[in-house]
């Protein structure tokens, strides 16, 4: 079954600055992109679903369940995991023993097939320190997949990317797709991000502007008035 | 000459190696260097294990090598139950001690955890002497210990012996699933923790197996040399270990063996030859032996001829 997720009222403030002012949504679909201009919130909100920073108020919930107390071990465990923007690999451990480290937190992994479908299976015995940074990016999404998730936050898995990289991740992430487990998609490049999405949720300066289809988001005037500074005509 | 041997079968060969050289040579001095070796062998295997692994320093080594020290003492001298007894019960309370310390301090990130295992032997030993104070009794410590084995020789082979055991188990340990996430948290923490890892439990167990056999360490000391004294808890029990593992290779557990015997062994015959400006030579030697050839040394250059898998 797929795991959906949603978040009600999240506010948070740092030092007196709202960065998030009572975000809602619903995912509809199995996968959505989170979009927004710089310092718009997405990281911050990716980070409280994952239960990585607390939320000042508001709820999250996972196919129904409030999960918004939970840890970030704990939420690992019930089927979400979060990959980080710049990649955190163990520099000491070859890339298979990456992804060995979480075997078993949530079930057995299969290890193997997790190398294949991101193509690092011919890199599986050298260290992190030796791949290129667009294979990091790769290991970085196989340690989130590792853990076995119904659900996977991708903070700007395409950023730094050449396009040929990108096009290939954005194919091994509709593999991943396919095999049940839903996505919320951080990402800054739209065009290659509405190839792989259903539904867009739009943040500017902490609030939500929109919510829909990739189409609708690229009609839509709010949206390009706040995301790209206005429009013509 | 290209030999590939698996690491462990090789440090266990040096160690029945260096068996059969102190029975071959029967030298009384040689065999208790050998043996002294043996000890910080334990010690700095227990060391790496924890602190190597996990990037977690522990600098409460003569701690627990000072309470197992002492827990042997009491236990012999006292009740005089057998030193093979007093031993695991050294195990056991190095095991409980290091677990209970691991509650608080493990939880603490950066240099807190580093800072409060450097005031465990001082307060230890602080608390022994106003103890042995309050008593009014003339030597501070435990002697008449009974003795491991017979023979200095007998008591090296059983010390060789409990290394085995430790070295085998420890390298399991480091070989297995347990092994790959104290590694893990050396790199980063906070990304194994990020994705699930609950890294307290394993930094917990790994120093609350190391404090176990660090404690035992302690009360094979004490039974070696007859005598549990303040001295457990000095800086010796904290440094030569610290030494011996970058020498033999931090994260390695296997390169701890053949850099303890050369590292101990030579401090011996150096005391031997130079007496009190030993700690000099030997601590100048020792950074310039780091300095030069990196912490990888000892295994960098036996992998010149031998393959470790």
């Amino acid at each position: 079954m797929t795991m959906l997720l949603s978040v009600k009222d999240i506010t948070k403030s740092w030092g007196g600055n709202r960065v998030l002012d009572r975000i809602s949504f619903e995912m509809k679909a199995d996968t959505i992109g989170l979009v927004g201009p710089n310092g718009a919130g997405k990281s911050t909100l990716l980070n409280i679903i994952a239960g990585i920073i607390r939320a000042d108020r508001g709820e999250v919930y996972i196919s129904g369940r409030n999960v918004t107390a939970l840890s970030a071990q704990q939420l690992v465990r019930i089927g979400l995991t979060k990959t980080n923007q710049i990649p955190r690999p163990f520099r000491t451990l070859t890339v298979r023993e990456n992804l060995e480290v979480f075997s078993g937190l949530r079930g057995r992994a299969d290890v193997e097939s997790i190398l294949h479908m991101t193509g690092l299976y011919e890199y599986r015995d050298i260290y992190p320190q030796a791949l290129p940074f667009g294979h990091l990016k790769r290991l970085e999404l196989a340690k989130a997949l590792a853990c076995n998730p119904g659900i996977v936050l991708l903070d700007e898995p395409l950023g730094g990317l050449s396009s040929n990289e990108a096009k290939t991740l954005i194919k091994t992430l509709k593999d991943i797709r396919k095999s049940g487990v839903s996505m919320i998609v951080v990402e800054h490049r739209l065009w290659e991000l509405f190839s792989l999405v259903d539904e867009v949720v739009a943040l500017d300066r902490g609030k939500k502007i929109f919510q829909g289809t990739p189409e609708q988001f690229q009609a839509d005037r709010a949206v390009a008035e706040a995301y790209i500074g206005g429009t013509e005509g | 000459m290209y030999v590939k041997l698996n690491g462990l079968i090789y440090s266990a060969v040096i160690i029945l190696a260096m068996l059969l050289f102190s029975k071959l040579v029967s030298s009384p001095f040689l065999t208790l260097s050998l043996v002294l070796a043996t000890i910080y062998m334990g010690l700095a295997m227990a060391w790496d294990f924890s602190s190597g692994l996990t990037g977690y320093i522990n600098f409460g080594v003569s701690f627990f090598f000072g309470i197992g020290a002492f827990l042997t003492g009491f236990l012999s001298f006292v009740h005089h139950i057998p030193i093979g007894l007093t031993i695991l019960a050294d195990l056991a309370l190095g095991i409980s001690t290091g677990a209970l310390f691991s509650v608080p301090t493990l939880r603490l990130r950066g240099p807190f955890f580093t800072l409060l295992s450097l005031l465990l032997p001082y307060i230890a030993s602080s608390f022994i002497l106003s103890f042995w104070t309050v008593l009014g009794l003339p030597t501070i410590g435990y002697y008449n210990i009974g003795r491991l084995a017979p023979s200095t020789f007998d008591e090296l082979v059983l010390v060789s012996l409990f290394d085995l055991i430790i070295l085998a188990t420890l390298y399991a340990l480091y070989r297995s699933h347990f092994g790959l996430v104290l590694r893990s948290i050396r790199d980063d923490e906070e990304a194994a923790l990020n994705l699930g890892i609950r890294t307290f439990r394993y930094k917990a167990l790994a120093f609350s197996i190391a404090a176990g056999v660090m404690a035992a360490m302690g009360g094979a000391y004490s039974s070696v040399s007859t005598f549990a004294g303040i001295d457990a808890f000095g800086l010796t029990f904290l440094l030569f270990p610290m030494l011996i593992a970058i020498v033999g290779g931090v994260k390695r557990i296997l390169g701890s063996v053949p850099a303890s015997y050369l590292v101990i062994v030579l401090s011996q015959y150096l005391n031997l030859y130079i007496g009190s400006a030993t700690l000099v030579v030997f601590a100048t030697l020792a950074i310039a032996l780091v300095l030069i050839t990196q912490p990888m040394f000892l295994q960098t250059f036996l992998r010149r001829r031998i393959k470790f898998e």
